[in-house]
C-alpha cells in the first residue's frame, strides 16, 4: 500500500507566468550555423526507415552518392552524418526496429496490466468524466456552470471517445475504467513518438531504448499516465507537435500541423505553454535558410494560434470573455457571469508554493514515487543544457532536450500552486534528457577493432545492467518494492493482491442496496459516473466541491443547511481536501453535517479508508 | 424545422467552404512545400546552344505606342536571328499599327534584319485566337510562341526555352508572366500576388497532374502539336485555357518554368473598370470552356476533376459573393448556437490564413525582384482585401449573366497605351 492520498483542486491553477525564452541566444547561433550552409550536398541522410517522406529521398540519395566520391581518398565512413537541424537522422535499421517494437509492448504491459485497479479513482478522474458525459448526454460542457477553469478540449476528446463505443461510459466497466483505457492507447501512441523524438534528437537508438524505458516502467510515469489526466492527453499533442518538426524533409504543410498539434496541446491543458520556446527555437532551426521559411515560420504560430481562438472565440458568442465591468478585482469575483479572462488572471494570481517544505510534494509524494527518474533527470538536464548552449550548432538536441525539462520544471518550481499530477508533463521530458545524457556518455570511438567491440558492448551492457538493477532492487519501486511490514514484494502497481478501485466498487454496491436514488448525497467526484450514468440514477449526488461553491447545488437544493443533506459518501482523501478547501467557512455547513451523522460502511485499506455516513 | 434547416445549410455550406479555400491554400503554396518541386520549377543554370528555331506570333491591336519597341525587343533577344522570325498580326483596320509596325520593319531591313513580317486578317472575328489562327499557316520554325503587345520579355526567354525543350523533350512550355506595379493602386498588390502564386506555384501542380490551363503569353508550342489541334477555338474568350486543357486531354506534357529571374513583366489593368471587364472575360471563358466539355476527354478522373474545378471556380467565386453577405447577416440576426456560430467562422479562418499567405507572398514576390516592400503595403492590402473579393465575387455574377444572355462577344474596352497587361488580356487589342 503505497498510495498517498493527496488533495486535489478542480479548479486547478496551471497555467501562469512565463518562461525565460530559451533562445534569447538565436542571433548568435545565426553566426556559428551560417557558415555550415556552404556544405550542403542535401541529405546525405542514409535513411530509408520507416516514415514515408517521398521520393526526394531516392533523388538526393543520389546527389550525395555523386558528391561523396569526389573526393576519392581512404574508404568512406560507414557513420552515417547526422544533424538535427538538417534533418539528417540515421535510419531505423533492424535493431531499432526491434527496440521500438520492444518499447511499445513494455509500455502496453506497464501501462496496461492492472488498469482498471491501482491507482484509486482520482477527484480529477471524475471531474473530467462528468463533463464527458455532459457532452454526451446533454451537449454542455459541464453539468454544472462551466466557469474556464480549463480550456475543454480534454474532455471534448474524451466524450468523442466514449461516444462511439458499444456501451459508451460502462464499455470498460465504469466511466472512469473507459477513460483509463484510452490512457493506455495514449500512452503507447506517446512512447512511439518519444522513442523517434529521441531517436532523432540524439541519432541514437540507445538513447531512445533509455528514454522508452524510464517512460514505460517508471513508477511515477506508471501511477499518474494510468490516471485519466488531461496532461496525458496533452503530451500525446505535444510530442505529436515535436515529431512534426523532426521530420526529414520539413515541409508547409509538416510546420502547419506541428503548430496545429501544439495549439490543440495548449486547449487540451494550458500548461502546454511552457514548453513554448523550445519549440519556437527548433523552428527557427530547422526552416531558416529554407526557401520556404518565409512562409513556415509565419504559419507554424497560426496553426497553433487557431485552437485557442475557437477557446477564445467560444467565450466571446457565450459572451463570458470579459468579466462584467472589467472587473478584475481578486478579492470581489463577478457574480453575474463567469468569464474566460476574470478565471485566467485568477489563476495568474494564486500563490500558495509550498513545493520544497518537508509536506510538499516533492517529499511526500513525487520522490517517495521514484527518486532515481527525479534525481537523474535534473542531472541530466543539467548535462543537456551545458552541453547543448556550449556548441548550439552541433548540439541542438542537447538544447531542445534540456529546454524543454527546463522550462516545465521552471513552471513548477516557481512557486505557484502545484498539484500532485503536475509532475507528470515532466516524466517524458527527463526521460529524454537521460536517455540523451547515456548515449553522450557511452560514446566513443576506437581505431582498434577490439577496442571497438568492448566498447559496444559496454553501450548495451552498462544500461542493461542498471535497469536490472532499478528492476530488482525494493529501493527503487520499479517492479518490487518493501512493503510497511518489511517484507520485499512486486510493487504495488502490478501486485494482483492489491485492488484500490475494488473497495470504491465496495462502496458503490453499498450505496445502491441501501440509499434511495431520491437522497441528497455529498461525495467526490470520482464516484460522479457511477451514479450518474447507471440506473438507477442518483440526481442529487454532487461532490463537496460543487456543494460548497456552485449557486446552483448549493442554494437551491441544500440551501446550505445540514439537515438538507441525506448521506455523505467519504474518503479520507477527501475529508482532508475538505478541509483545505475550508479557509473562508464554505464547507462548514457539510461538516456540521457530518458531525450529525452516524457512519453506516467503512473499508480501509493500507492509508485508504472508505466511509460512508448517513445524516440524522 | 426551417431554422434546423438554416443551420444545416449553414454547416454544410460552411465545411465545404473551408475545405474548398484550404485546398486553394495548398495550391498557392505547392512549390514552396516540396523542395523538388521548387528545383523543377527553377531555369537551367546553364543554357545549351541555340539549336530550335522560333516562329515568334505578336497580336497586336491599337498598339501604334508601343508595337515599335516590342518588335525590337524580340529581335534583340539573345538569339541568333536566323533562328527567329516574328509576326505582328493585325486586323486590316488598324491602319495606325500596320503602319507602325511597317516602319519598324523597314528599319530593321536596313539593318540587316529581315525576319518581321506583318500578317493582316480581314475577316470575322476580331479577336486574338482568330488572328493567331490566320498567322499559324505563315508560320515556318520548329516552335511557335506569343508575347502580348506591351510584355516585357527577358532577352535570354529563348536560351531558356530551347535548352528545356532539348534536355527534357517537351513539346509545350509555358514561362512565367508577371505583373510588376505592386504599388500603383488599390488592388494591384493583390492582382499582383495573384499572378505570382498562380504562375510561381498552382501552375506546377496543375502541370504535375496533367491537366492545365495555359496563359495566353509566352507559352511555346511545337508548331506540329498545334496544326494537329487545329489551331485555337476562336469562339472562345479564354482560348489561352482551352488550348491547355486540349493538349492535357492529348495526354502532352506541359512543362512550366517559373524562374524569377527570366519572367516576362507585365502590369495590372489601370482602373477598376478595366480590371473588372477581363476578369469577367476571363470567368465568362471558363464557363464557356465548362461547357464545350473537352474537359471531360481526359484520361483520368483526377485530372477532369482538376479541369473541372479550375473552370467551376468562377461559379463558386459568384455564390460566394452571394453567400458571404447572407451568412453573415444570418449569424447576427438569427442568434444561432454557439457551436454553430464556431462552425460557420471556420472560412473566416480560412480566409485570415490565405491573407497571411498573401502578405508573406508579397515579401516572397519584392524580394525576388529586387523590390522593397513596407509594412504600408500590407495595410493597404488589408483595407483591399475584402472589397477585391467583392470585385472578383461581382465580376463571375456578371460573367454569368452575360453568359445567360448568350453575350459571348469581346467587351470593348478603351485603347489605354502601353500600361495594358495580362496573361490573357486581349481585349483592347480587339475593342
Amino acid at each position: 500500500m503505497s498510495d498517498n492520498p493527496t488533495p486535489s483542486r478542480p479548479a486547478a491553477a496551471d497555467a501562469e507566468g512565463r518562461n525565460t525564452p530559451a533562445d534569447k541566444n538565436t542571433a548568435a547561433g545565426k553566426g556559428t550555423a551560417a557558415g555550415n550552409g556552404t556544405t550542403a550536398d542535401n541529405g546525405t541522410a542514409p535513411d530509408n526507415g520507416t516514415t514515408a517522406e517521398n521520393g526526394t529521398t531516392a533523388e538526393n540519395g543520389t546527389a550525395a552518392g555523386k558528391g561523396a566520391e569526389a573526393p576519392a581518398r581512404r574508404p568512406r565512413r560507414r557513420r552515417p552524418r547526422f544533424s538535427v537541424e538538417r534533418g539528417w537522422f540515421p535510419p531505423l535499421g533492424t535493431k531499432g526496429k526491434i527496440a521500438l517494437v520492444v518499447s511499445l509492448l513494455t509500455g502496453l504491459l506497464t501501462h496496461g496490466y492492472h488498469l482498471f485497479r491501482y491507482p484509486l479513482y482520482l477527484t480529477d478522474e471524475g471531474i473530467y468524466m462528468q463533463r464527458a458525459w455532459s457532452l454526451v448526454r446533454e451537449t454542455s460542457l459541464s453539468p454544472y456552470t462551466y466557469d474556464y477553469d480549463h480550456a475543454p478540449l480534454g474532455w471534448i476528446t474524451l466524450a468523442g471517445w466514449v461516444y462511439p463505443l458499444p456501451k459508451q461510459f460502462e464499455t470498460f466497466g465504469n466511466a472512469i475504467n473507459t477513460g483509463r483505457f484510452l490512457m493506455l492507447l495514449v500512452h503507447v501512441a506517446s512512447v512511439y513518438l518519444l522513442f523517434e523524438i529521441t531517436r532523432r534528437l540524439s541519432g541514437s537508438v540507445l538513447a531512445a531504448t533509455v528514454t522508452s524505458f524510464l517512460f514505460n516502467v517508471s513508477p511515477i510515469a506508471v501511477y499518474f499516465q494510468r490516471q485519466v489526466l488531461l496532461d496525458n492527453l496533452m503530451i500525446l499533442w505535444l510530442l505529436l507537435s515535436l515529431f512534426m518538426l523532426l521530420r526529414r524533409e520539413i515541409t508547409i504543410r509538416s510546420v502547419f500541423g506541428g503548430g496545429l498539434a501544439l495549439g490543440i496541446a495548449l486547449i487540451t491543458k494550458e500548461n502546454a505553454v511552457f514548453f513554448v520556446p523550445s519549440f519556437m527555437y527548433l523552428l527557427y532551426r530547422r526552416v531558416k535558410g529554407s526557401a520556404s521559411s518565409r512562409f513556415t515560420s509565419t504559419l507554424w504560430p497560426f496553426a497553433a494560434a487557431t485552437p485557442i481562438g475557437a477557446y477564445v472565440t467560444y467565450a466571446l458568442l457565450k459572451n463570458e470573455l470579459l468579466p462584467s465591468g472589467f472587473d478584475f478585482d481578486l478579492n470581489n469575483p463577478p457574480a453575474d457571469h463567469v468569464s474566460l479572462l476574470y478565471t485566467l488572471w485568477w489563476q495568474l494570481n494564486r500563490n500558495q508554493g509550498t513545493l520544497f517544505s518537508h509536506t510538499g510534494l516533492l517529499q511526500t509524494s513525487w520522490l517517495v514515487r521514484d527518486k532515481f527518474l527525479l534525481i537523474a533527470g535534473v542531472c541530466a538536464m543539467v548535462m543537456c543544457l551545458w552541453i547543448g548552449t556550449r556548441d548550439r550548432r552541433r548540439n541542438l538536441g542537447f538544447l531542445i532536450a534540456g529546454t524543454l525539462a527546463f522550462g516545465y520544471a521552471f513552471y513548477l518550481v516557481r512557486g505557484s500552486v502545484v498539484l500532485d499530477f503536475y509532475v507528470t508533463p515532466l516524466i517524458p521530458m527527463f526521460a529524454l534528457n537521460i536517455g540523451m545524457i547515456t548515449d553522450r556518455l557511452l560514446k566513443g570511438s576506437f581505431a582498434n577493432r577490439f577496442m571497438r567491440g568492448a566498447h559496444s558492448l559496454t553501450r548495451v551492457a552498462v544500461p542493461s545492467f542498471v535497469a536490472i538493477l532499478l528492476l530488482v532492487s525494493p529501493a527503487s519501486g520499479y517492479l518490487v518494492h518493501t512493503n510497511t511490514e518489511g517484507r520485499t514484494q512486486i510493487a504495488d502497481q502490478y501486485q494482483s493482491k492489491i485492488n484500490l478501485t475494488g473497495m470504491q466498487h465496495a462502496q458503490i454496491a453499498w450505496v445502491r442496496k441501501h440509499v434511495p436514488p431520491n437522497s441528497r448525497i455529498i461525495m467526490d467526484d470520482d464516484l460522479w459516473g457511477e451514479l450518474h450514468d447507471v440506473r438507477p440514477f442518483y440526481p442529487y449526488a454532487h461532490s463537496h466541491w460543487n456543494a460548497s461553491s456552485d449557486p446552483d447545488v448549493r442554494d437551491k437544493l441544500f440551501r446550505k443547511r445540514w439537515q438538507n443533506v441525506d448521506y455523505i459518501i467519504m474518503s479520507n482523501k477527501m475529508r482532508k481536501s475538505m478541509m483545505t478547501n475550508n479557509s473562508d467557512g464554505r464547507e462548514n455547513w457539510i461538516l456540521q453535517a457530518l458531525r450529525n451523522s452516524t457512519r453506516v460502511w467503512s473499508d480501509t485499506q493500507g492509508n485508504i479508508k472508505l466511509e460512508i455516513y448517513r445524516v440524522q | 424545422m426551417i431554422v434546423a434547416i438554416i443551420y444545416l445549410v449553414l454547416i454544410v455550406v460552411s465545411i465545404l467552404l473551408t475545405v474548398q479555400s484550404a485546398h486553394v491554400l495548398y495550391l498557392m503554396l505547392y512549390t514552396w512545400d516540396r523542395a523538388d518541386a521548387e528545383r523543377q520549377a527553377r531555369a537551367p543554370d546553364e543554357f545549351l546552344p541555340p539549336q530550335i528555331s522560333f516562329s515568334v506570333l505578336l497580336p497586336a491591336r491599337h498598339e501604334e505606342d508601343v508595337i515599335q519597341s516590342t518588335i525590337e525587343r524580340v529581335v534583340r533577344a539573345n538569339y541568333p536571328a536566323e533562328l527567329l522570325e516574328v509576326f505582328v498580326i493585325c486586323s486590316q483596320d488598324d491602319d495606325g499599327t500596320i503602319k507602325k509596325a511597317e516602319e519598324k520593319i523597314d528599319d530593321l531591313k536596313r539593318k540587316g534584319l529581315h525576319n518581321v513580317r506583318v500578317v493582316v486578317f480581314d475577316d470575322k472575328p476580331i479577336n486574338k485566337p482568330h488572328g493567331l489562327n490566320t498567322a499559324l499557316p505563315h508560320t515556318a520554325n520548329q516552335v511557335v510562341t506569343i508575347f502580348d503587345a506591351e510584355d516585357d520579355i527577358h532577352p535570354e526567354i529563348f536560351s531558356l526555352v530551347n535548352t528545356v525543350m532539348v534536355q527534357e523533350k517537351v513539346k509545350v512550355v509555358q514561362a512565367g508572366v508577371q505583373l510588376m506595379n505592386f504599388e500603383s493602386n488599390w488592388y494591384s498588390t493583390l492582382n499582383v500576388l495573384e499572378y505570382f502564386f498562380w504562375f510561381k506555384s498552382r501552375l506546377h501542380y496543375h502541370a504535375h497532374y496533367g491537366s492545365i490551363p495555359l496563359g495566353g503569353n509566352t507559352v511555346f508550342f511545337a508548331r506540329e502539336l498545334l496544326l494537329r489541334l487545329g489551331g485555337w477555338d476562336d469562339r472562345n474568350l479564354t482560348e489561352d485555357a482551352d488550348m491547355g486543357l486540349r493538349i492535357s486531354a492529348m495526354g502532352e506534357r506541359v512543362r512550366v518554368v517559373y524562374d524569377d529571374r527570366y519572367v516576362t513583366k507585365e502590369e495590372t489593368p489601370p482602373t477598376l473598370g478595366h480590371f473588372i471587364r477581363q476578369r469577367t472575360r476571363w470567368s465568362q471563358g471558363f464557363m464557356q470552356t465548362l461547357k464545350k466539355g473537352t474537359w471531360k476527354k481526359m484520361p483520368t478522373r483526377k485530372q477532369r476533376w482538376l479541369a473541372f474545378y479550375v473552370l467551376a471556380f468562377p461559379r463558386g467565386q459568384a455564390l460566394l459573393g452571394i453567400y458571404l453577405p447572407i451568412s453573415l447577416g444570418m449569424i447576427l440576426i438569427l442568434k444561432v448556437p454557439v457551436l454553430i456560430a464556431l462552425c460557420s467562422y471556420l472560412p473566416v479562418l480560412l480566409l485570415a490564413a490565405h491573407f497571411l499567405v498573401q502578405a508573406v507572398g508579397l515579401y516572397e514576390f519584392t524580394g525576388a525582384h529586387g523590390l522593397e516592400a513596407s509594412p504600408k503595403a500590407i495595410v493597404r492590402m488589408a483595407i483591399a482585401w475584402f472589397p477585391f473579393q467583392m470585385v472578383l465575387a461581382y465580376a463571375a455574377l456578371r460573367a454569368m449573366r452575360r453568359e445567360m444572355l448568350g453575350r459571348h462577344d469581346w467587351e470593348k474596352t478603351q485603347h489605354v497605351g502601353a500600361h495594358r497587361a495580362t496573361t490573357e488580356e486581349a481585349e483592347s487589342r480587339v475593342g
